[in-house]
């Protein structure tokens, strides 16, 4: 630091006094610094009363209902039981209503803005269920078909299955009750036939 | 070993009272005589150095330590003062050029009791232009260096040097004619 002091000039300077506030002032000053002080450390004090509960209550309601959400939508997906077979005019399969689209493609680029077929896709995809889009509908009614024969099957005495073959000679159903009767034999090569139910269900000569 | 000024004033923006006191202790004699010597009337001055002070402790969500805290300080301080000096009809430049004759600026009943070389020091301090007075206070009884005397004034470093060099050269010759 460059010092211009004289000294002559600062010696005679301090010769002028120390002249002090007074302490009434002083008091005045570092009261109202006191006051400043706490009006900062205020927002610091931890929040107390209702406001300490703002945030446990907040976390509360979004995992109440993240879980609501959950399990409704949970309940919303379709199982294979509830599912209906689409109307004969539906395409076949998901491929079919894909190739059905793209030939559309052409007429609705002529009518349509570039942006349109896209919230058409979106919609027609809208309208299907989920399950559907992946597997096909018809693809699933056919499984649900051999899966309930399966069943049928698996449920069927083979004592039942011979009744009906009976009841199918005894309407003169000739044809259908040979058919019915190999697929048995076919199915329980194994099974005796008894004597008496042999002479129902074989056609007679 | 004592805390720097900067780190108080720090420790008072983030709510330490203590820490103000200490800043205030330190430097309110020095502040006091600055404003004093700067004005004609004890009441004025007193009424000054508490709006000075009130204006740092206002200031102090803004303060960051760019530069000695005596030189902002002293900063608010002039620009407390040119509002008083504008109020009054005075501006630091008029006075610049202008020469105060030597009058009645300081109390009569301490003229008597002073000597009469420190009366006519005193005598001399008071004509100087006011610009000229302000950079002798802030350098003599501030501390504060050419540079940051310019700071505080919104002045130039030349002009500082300018004005503290005339107004040492003027008090020198009070001080010689004794």
């Amino acid at each position: 630091m460059t010092d211009e002091r004289d000294p002559k000039v600062s010696r005679r300077y301090r010769e002028l006094g120390a002249e002090e506030p007074p302490t009434g002032l002083d008091a005045g000053i570092l009261a109202a610094s006191r006051r400043a002080a706490e009006t900062r450390l205020a927002p610091l004090v931890p929040p107390t009363g209702r406001r300490r509960w703002y945030f446990p209550v907040a976390a509360a309601a979004i995992i109440t209902l993240a879980v609501a959400v959950t399990v409704h939508v949970e309940q919303q997906q379709p199982d294979a039981e509830s599912i209906t077979p689409p109307p004969p005019s539906a395409p076949e399969s998901r491929t079919d209503a894909l190739e059905a689209k793209k030939e559309d493609a052409p007429q609705a680029s002529r009518q349509k803005s570039p942006a349109k077929p896209q919230s058409a896709d979106t919609a027609r995809n809208m309208e299907q269920p989920e399950p559907q889009a992946r597997s096909g509908p018809d693809a699933q009614v056919k499984g649900l078909a051999m899966l309930r024969a399966e069943r049928g099957a698996v449920e069927e005495a083979p004592e039942r299955i011979l009744e009906r073959i009976a009841e199918l000679r005894r309407q003169g159903k000739q044809d259908e009750a040979d058919n019915a009767l190999a697929e048995f034999r076919r199915r329980f090569p194994n099974y005796r036939i008894p004597e008496e139910m042999l002479k129902k269900v074989e056609r007679r000569r | 070993m004592e805390a720097p000024d900067e780190q108080l004033m720090l420790a008072y923006r983030d709510g330490n009272a203590a820490a103000f006191e200490t800043l205030y202790l330190r430097h309110r004699g020095r502040l006091f005589r600055f404003v004093l010597r700067s004005v004609k009337s004890r009441a004025t001055a007193e009424e000054l150095f508490q709006e000075i002070w009130m204006r740092v402790i206002e200031a102090r969500e803004r303060y960051a330590p760019q530069a000695r805290f005596t030189t902002w300080l002293y900063t608010i301080a002039h620009h407390r003062m040119v509002d008083h000096w504008r109020r009054g009809g005075l501006s630091l430049v008029e006075l610049d050029e202008q020469h105060d004759p030597p009058g009645d600026a300081l109390d009569p009943a301490r003229q008597i009791e002073a000597r009469e070389a420190v009366a006519r020091f005193a005598q001399a301090l008071q004509a100087l232009p006011a610009a000229q007075r302000e950079a002798f206070l802030l350098h003599e009884e501030a501390g504060l260096s050419i540079a940051e005397i310019a700071a505080a004034t919104g002045s130039n470093a030349e002009a500082a040097k300018s004005r503290l060099r005339y107004a040492v050269a003027k008090l020198k010759a009070a001080v010689e004619d004794d």
